[in-house]
């Protein structure tokens, strides 16, 4: 961390895939806050290849907003010279293509497993994954070609716990030494090690006059342990190294900060682990998801540590490639109109093809909005394996097929938060996330979270106070039932007291989302009782008193059980109830 | 706002990247003058290449196969050689099983690497080398017309434009191929059907040049021997009529077709360059931010694909019928209406 004395203003470049935001925190009275914010299209491709571009037309925006001097010979003041310039400048950046990684391992379900989730964490796609798949004799020669034919930046190479297997650990290694070999010098992958610890200075031996070999703890050091903070920090920082510091720009980049630059998830990461932090529940997780254009990333925090996913396809790209490997089906059943597969792929590709428009139709929308569902359920089903709730009472629904309880869950990336309407975007998570129990639901409707989260690395008190200054939106208060019984049927009876108001006596029905409501900054009290059938994480039927706070859609039940039941392809009944579902958020 | 732009020219600098997909030699040097056909650059293939267990094929201990080798390291070897055999009542051979160079030696082991695949790369426009990117490739600049397209099939070719179709609302039909279509550019205006395609490639046209290739064509396309590049994407929009009078303008002429869209964060457009026998061309400035006057294409909506000017820039935003509010622009398409659209779904013309 790099200590920046006296810091009254900060300005936060987020360069994404298709936009640059460019936002300005000060110091006000005694807290900071956000008091400018611009966007621009990101300018790392063609015709401009070079992201210091879009910076500087963000800044001379800003510029025309505060009516104070940013940018000056080529570029941003910092320090502060009396009005002019900002103290710190700091850069989150994802506007770069993923690491290529193959993955290297025994056993399918154990060390390789392991090694996923650790790619998982960071900016990466796995080209190949290399083990025996039970053989007797290794295909070194299937390993090798592999590797050198889809020439990766990075092999991560696990398997053995400590003290463990040898052998086959080290024919893999080998196998990854024989590839490199054949490649030129500076195409060759670098090596992270993170299996056996009893091989390290083996494989150092054998890889280290060949190729960059990075060695760190095993991902699963014990039959029942799995550990991939290590290995998940070194591929962070081969990322860092490979992509961020030789995208174009970043030389320039980097002449105007003195500050590290932060992936976009691992910036987004901190503001959800200082939420869990200050939520202070054992009881259940804080979540974060960031739907953007070319990933939906996963961050999570419970019982104090925290975890992030970045799951490489997202609103404006990858988007072909996710229906090769699901169904156009997926996506059809969450649209509520009639659309022909051929029409629904065109649109697919179109938007691969000019990721920066917008939709201009209640179609393209609902387009839109069913891409997010997916890409939430599809990055879902890879982070919560991850997580590590077994110590603590997060699940108490007695079922793994629904989510643990996640309060609040926080709401970010271009993809969702530029949805026209906030109900929208509430309907979208409901239906992605399927939270249970209640859980208020947060917009960063600037899409400022990675940016507070980059100032966290530097002062964070200034990002806790930007925080708490408003950066995140509440959307509302969800209360999602688990259970089931016939639709229309009572499932949850609710009194509302509303500050200084007459109690309000209400009832939600199997089947249907009620909405009453509770703007922002209003506080209710509930009585909650469900019906015997329904749990919200106080026990089948056991019901209780709690207070909470209202958003830009109000006081949300969701009664339409847990999982949600969702056809495989989308009837007519199907379409009018998500047609009721939305129109009952105000979308 | 940097705003995204596309260039549909009929006279203009084009600098286009010949790049090799892996470090090669350059066959040309900067300031040398090419032809569509001439080679720029080449690259070797990684060579296949095999580990050969001489131990176990011998059936002898590791230790002792090093002695019973019949070839060492940097040697040549055919198909079928000896690689190494052991005498006696149990005699055995081992043979190599590509032709290649023995590049490794060790633990009862050969690594064989077998002979390098040549790829070459040819100019594929007429133009002069104006950058030599060391191992990479070339940069050719040429002088003629340039229209940038939204999707293509990877492919390139080079050959003369034949326009088939009257106006950009109508499709190439399998009624516009025949025997003449030989060696020509397709130039049509709205879709392709399969039947086309197939008879397209069966009477060895070069290319085709389309408005919008349909969804369910896209694997087919893929699979044509011949570049297919589409103006406005996959779907069925015509093409636009800024793009479609330029073709025509240009009917008859030679022209490159390039498809390749890259992979997916490499990302290309795909283009048509038809080169004029002129000396200058206008130069481009894709860096300015849209003004009044600029010419422009809607991206999304009911106008999707149509083209006009920017009749103002609108202080307040455009009300979306989705209850979304952008920046956006007045434009006047080229019937004569004037609609508003926001930024982000407009593109300049150049």
């Amino acid at each position: 961390m790099t200590e920046v004395p006296s810091i009254e203003s900060v300005l936060v470049a987020d360069c994404g895939t298709v936009s640059t935001k460019l936002m300005l925190i000060e110091r006000v009275a005694d807290s900071y806050r956000f008091v400018a914010q611009t966007e621009t299209r990101t300018t790392g491709g063609a015709p401009w290849n070079d992201l210091s571009v879009g910076v500087a037309q963000a800044a001379q925006e800003l510029e025309g907003i505060t009516g104070r001097q940013l940018y000056a010979s080529g570029r941003i003041i910092t320090p502060r010279q009396d009005m002019d310039g900002v103290d710190a400048f700091v850069i989150t950046l994802n506007a770069v293509s993923p690491l290529r990684v193959v993955l290297a391992g025994l056993v399918e379900e154990m060390s390789l497993e392991s090694a996923r989730r650790a790619v998982a964490g960071t900016y990466a796609t796995i080209e190949a994954a290399l083990s025996r798949h039970g053989a007797l004799r290794s295909p070194q020669e299937t390993w090798a070609r592999t590797i050198r034919d889809s020439a990766p930046d990075v092999v991560l190479l696990v398997g053995g716990v400590d003290g463990g297997a040898r052998r086959p650990v080290i024919e893999l290694a080998e196998a990854i030494a024989l590839a490199a070999s054949m490649l030129e010098k500076d195409h060759r992958p670098s090596v992270v090690y993170a299996g056996n610890a009893a091989l390290r200075s083996q494989i150092a031996k054998l890889l280290g006059d060949i190729t960059r070999v990075v060695i760190v703890d095993n991902v699963h050091p014990g039959a029942e342990t799995e550990h991939l903070g290590p290995a998940q920090s070194a591929l962070e920082q081969v990322y860092v190294e490979n992509r961020l510091r030789v995208a174009p720009g970043v030389e320039a980049l980097s002449a105007w900060s003195r500050l590290p630059f932060v992936p976009v998830a691992n910036a987004f990461s901190r503001v959800v682990d200082f939420l869990w932090h200050r939520e202070g529940n054992m009881d259940r997780g804080v979540l974060g998801v960031d739907v953007g254009a070319a990933t939906t990333t996963m961050a999570a925090a419970f019982g104090g540590r925290s975890y992030i996913n970045v799951y490489n396809h997202g609103t404006a790209s990858g988007l072909v490639d996710w229906v090769q490997a699901h169904s156009l089906d997926d996506l059809l059943r969450w649209i509520p109109e009639p659309l022909d597969a051929d029409s629904l792929l065109a649109m697919l590709h179109n938007t691969e093809l000019l990721p920066s428009t917008v939709p201009q139709s209640p179609l393209e929308v609902s387009v839109a909005l069913a891409v997010v569902r997916e890409m939430l359920r599809s990055a879902l089903d890879i982070a919560r394996p991850s997580w590590d709730i077994t110590g603590a009472n997060f699940a108490p629904f007695g079922s793994r097929e629904v989510m643990p309880r996640l309060d609040p869950i926080v709401i970010s990336g271009g993809g969702i938060v530029h949805t026209p309407r906030p109900g929208q975007a509430l309907l979208a998570v409901l239906d992605g996330v399927q939270p249970v129990g209640i859980s208020t639901l947060l917009l960063d409707v600037n899409r400022a979270a990675p940016a507070i989260g980059a100032v966290a690395g530097i002062r964070p008190l200034i990002a806790a106070s930007a925080l708490e200054a408003g950066a995140l939106v509440s959307l509302g208060t969800v209360i999602s039932l688990v259970g089931q019984t016939k639709p229309g049927e009572t499932a949850l009876r609710l009194r509302i007291r509303y500050d200084g108001g007459r109690p309000l006596d209400v009832e939600a029905h199997y089947g249907e989302l009620e909405i009453w409501p509770l703007p922002v900054g209003q506080r209710a009290t509930l009585e909650i009782r469900p019906h015997r059938h329904f749990d919200i994480g106080m026990g089948p039927g056991q019901g209780g008193k709690v207070e909470v706070l209202g958003g830009l859609v109000g006081l949300i039940v969701d009664a339409r059980g847990r999982p949600l039941a969702l056809p495989r392809k989308a009837d007519q009944g199907w379409m009018r109830a998500l047609k009721r579902w939305t129109l009952d958020v105000g979308g | 706002m940097a705003t995204p732009s596309c260039v549909m020219n009929p006279l203009t600098t084009v600098r286009i990247p010949r790049l090799l997909t892996r470090p090669g030699d350059l066959m040309v040097r900067a300031g040398e003058s090419v032809e569509p056909s001439q080679i720029v650059a080449q690259s070797f293939e990684p060579a296949d290449f095999r580990i050969v267990d001489v131990a176990r094929e011998l059936e002898v201990p590791v230790k002792n196969a090093n002695a019973l080798l019949k070839v060492q390291r940097g040697q040549a070897i055919a198909e079928g050689d000896i690689l190494a055999a052991r005498g006696g009542l149990s005699r055995r051979v081992c043979r190599a099983p590509i032709s290649g160079t023995v590049v490794g030696v060790g633990r009862g082991r050969l690594l064989l690497e077998g002979d390098p695949e040549v790829v070459r790369l040819a100019a594929l426009v007429p133009g002069y080398v104006v950058e030599a990117r060391g191992d990479e490739g070339v940069v050719i600049e040429t002088i003629g017309g340039l229209i940038e397209a939204l999707w293509g099939n990877g492919k390139e070719a080079y050959g003369v434009l034949r326009m088939v179709v009257r106006d950009a609302q109508h499709p190439i039909r399998v009624t516009h191929i025949n025997a003449s279509s030989q060696g020509t550019i397709l130039v049509g205006g709205a879709t392709v059907d399969e039947e086309s395609i197939a008879q397209a490639a069966s009477v060895q046209v070069r290319g085709m040049i389309i408005g919008s290739l349909p969804a369910s064509l896209i694997l087919r396309a893929q699979e044509a021997p011949f570049p297919i590049v589409a103006t406005e994407g996959i779907g069925t929009t015509p093409m636009t009529q800024t793009a479609f009078a330029l073709l025509r303008s240009l009917d008859g002429r030679d022209a490159a077709v390039s498809g390749d869209i890259g992979a997916r964060w490499r990302e290309k457009r795909p283009y048509i360059v038809v080169p004029m026998p002129t000396q200058a061309g206008r130069s481009i400035d894709a860096s300015g931010r849209p003004a009044v006057g600029d010419r422009v294409r809607v991206l999304r909506g009911d106008h999707r694909g149509q083209s006009g000017t920017i009749a103002h820039l609108l202080e307040g935003l455009v009300h979306l019928e989705t209850g979304a509010r952008m920046p956006g622009a007045a434009v006047t398409l080229a019937e004569g209406v004037t609609i508003q659209v926001p930024y982000a779904n407009l593109e300049r013309l150049l």
